[in-house]
């Protein structure tokens, strides 16, 4: 017995992957101990939903469960793509993947070449790449060259990246690693930058502080304290350790990105609007089947709009 | 107290690296400043300079500096001399809001608060200490119409709580306790 979750024939991307999940029953909370991933041809997963993706798969096989993922376009398909971007490379061995993984890296043979896209990058706790905020800033502006503000963007981006690498070396308390990932969507006209961990995600390890500091917001539902957090900074170790994340979401805002963030069980999309971030709530989603951590999301337009949103 | 007040120089801090991210980094930092100010037991002001700081990010800033004033809120102060990068300016504001601690920056001549700002109701006592090396709250309440030296006192006390301003102990014409107060930088 296996649960089979399918993939549509489209753009995947995190909206899609939650519409996805949502369908068929939670793989995390399913009796079953095997669970398959079939991606038909005609899908292309982006980048949002590949950094989800490989977490979750990582998330369980280390629980125990059989895990296969079957790619109906073989190597040609997205397969390939993901092998590009070094979705292989991170993904855990016991994983059975379906044709046989690739031989070869594509991101160890291509790795740095294209500026388009940074390939997923592990975090691993026990050493931080020094040098991962300044390639995924690099890659940014590069993707973002034809806007006017692109300098100011560069020196606020280096800061977004900085602090949400750092969240999960701070926040995580999980041996799973986290990733980061970039890629320039030219016909789409975006940048997408992917920030994964599977940690315990930010509202376990807030809630507790805040029945003490605010119990107020302790009892919101977790998509309007999500949109608290990022409105007011709050974190687990008092006020002054929130900052970060505000920050991160202060300096993104200005540049119009859109910020997307999963948690273990709920979905928020914010949208730039005139009084900074606000919650698209028909993108917006509780009761999400279990994905562990936290996994965030900017959308940064590659041009710069003339009327404000 | 400002003059001659020695520079810290914030990359000599930072173990040969020209950006600051992170906690654990900011930490460390941390305690590499905390043992140079200790060893400064008579400097009551230290100049703050980013000479080689290529970058930072909001929680190294909230580890390093914003930290460092807090610990010493209302026993010494610090101010940056040399902040002109955008990014780094909103960094360490970003960083000294959410800490509740206000770090002074000096450009040229005019000497301004980094973080939080002072209510209405302090502001210009605090503009007016700001002008002026030293002050005491008897000047301020001269300055301002039916201000009472006592209304001065508790301004000028409450600044120097939050970070705002230093003090000294004077001994007062009465036999009482005044204080003198100092902007940082």
């Amino acid at each position: 017995m296996a649960v089979t979750i399918t993939f549509p024939s489209k753009w995947v991307d995190a909206a899609t992957l939650e519409k996805t999940l949502r369908t068929f029953p939670g793989p995390h909370e399913s009796q079953d101990t095997n669970i398959e991933f079939v991606i038909p041809a005609g899908s292309k997963i982006m980048i949002d939903a590949s950094t989800r993706l490989l977490s979750l798969l990582n998330q369980l096989e280390d629980t125990s469960k059989r895990v296969r993922l079957i790619f109906e376009e073989g190597e040609t398909g997205v397969m390939g793509y993901l092998n590009r971007m070094g979705f292989f490379d991170n993904l855990d061995d016991r994983v059975d993947v379906k044709p046989p993984r690739p031989k070869y890296s594509g991101a160890e043979v291509y790795g740095g070449m294209n500026t388009g896209l940074v390939e997923i990058a592990r975090i691993d706790h026990k050493k931080k790449d020094k040098a991962l905020p300044t390639r995924l800033t690099d890659a940014l502006r590069n993707g973002c060259k034809h806007r006017a503000d692109v300098e100011e963007l560069g020196g606020a981006a280096w800061t977004i990246f900085a602090e949400l690498i750092d969240n999960i070396f701070s926040h995580s308390e999980t041996k799973l690693d986290g990733y980061a990932a970039l890629q320039v969507y030219k016909q789409g006209k975006t940048a997408k930058v992917a920030v994964s961990d599977s940690g315990l995600g930010i509202m376990e390890t807030l809630r507790p502080a805040l029945k003490q500091a605010a119990p107020k917001l302790a009892i919101l539902p977790e998509v309007d304290l999500l949109v608290e957090i990022f409105r007011q900074g709050l974190s687990r170790h008092g006020n002054d350790r929130g900052c970060g994340l505000k920050g991160s979401a202060a300096k993104a805002v200005k540049f119009k990105a859109e910020l997307d963030i999963r948690l273990p069980n709920s979905r928020v999309l914010l949208v730039p609007g005139l009084q900074g971030y606000r919650p698209n709530t028909a993108y917006s989603y509780s009761s999400l089947p279990l994905i562990w951590g936290t996994h965030i999301c900017f959308t940064f337009p590659l041009t710069q709009a003339q009327s404000s949103g | 107290m400002n003059e001659n007040s020695p520079v810290i120089r914030l990359a000599q801090f930072m173990d040969g690296s020209d950006e600051g991210w992170g906690r654990e980094q900011g930490r460390a930092v941390y305690s590499r400043l905390l043992e140079f100010v200790e060893s400064q037991p008579g400097v009551l002001v230290f100049k703050i300079s980013l000479e080689g700081v290529r970058r930072i990010d909001i929680s190294f800033a909230s580890e390093t500096v914003v930290e460092l004033a807090k610990r010493f809120r209302g026993m010494k102060g610090f101010c940056f001399v040399d902040l002109v990068d955008p990014d780094m300016w909103e960094n360490w504001e970003a960083a000294a809001v959410r800490k509740e601690q206000p770090i002074m920056l000096r450009t040229g001549a005019t000497l301004r608060v980094l973080g939080p700002q002072p209510n209405q109701g302090l502001a210009d006592a605090l503009q007016f200490a700001l002008k002026r090396a030293q002050t005491r709250a008897a000047e301020f309440a001269d300055s301002v119409p039916k201000m009472s030296i006592a209304n001065a006192s508790s301004k000028f006390k409450q600044l120097w709580q939050m970070g705002f301003l230093l003090r000294q102990e004077l001994s007062a014409n009465s036999g009482g306790i005044e204080f003198s107060y100092y902007r940082i930088g």
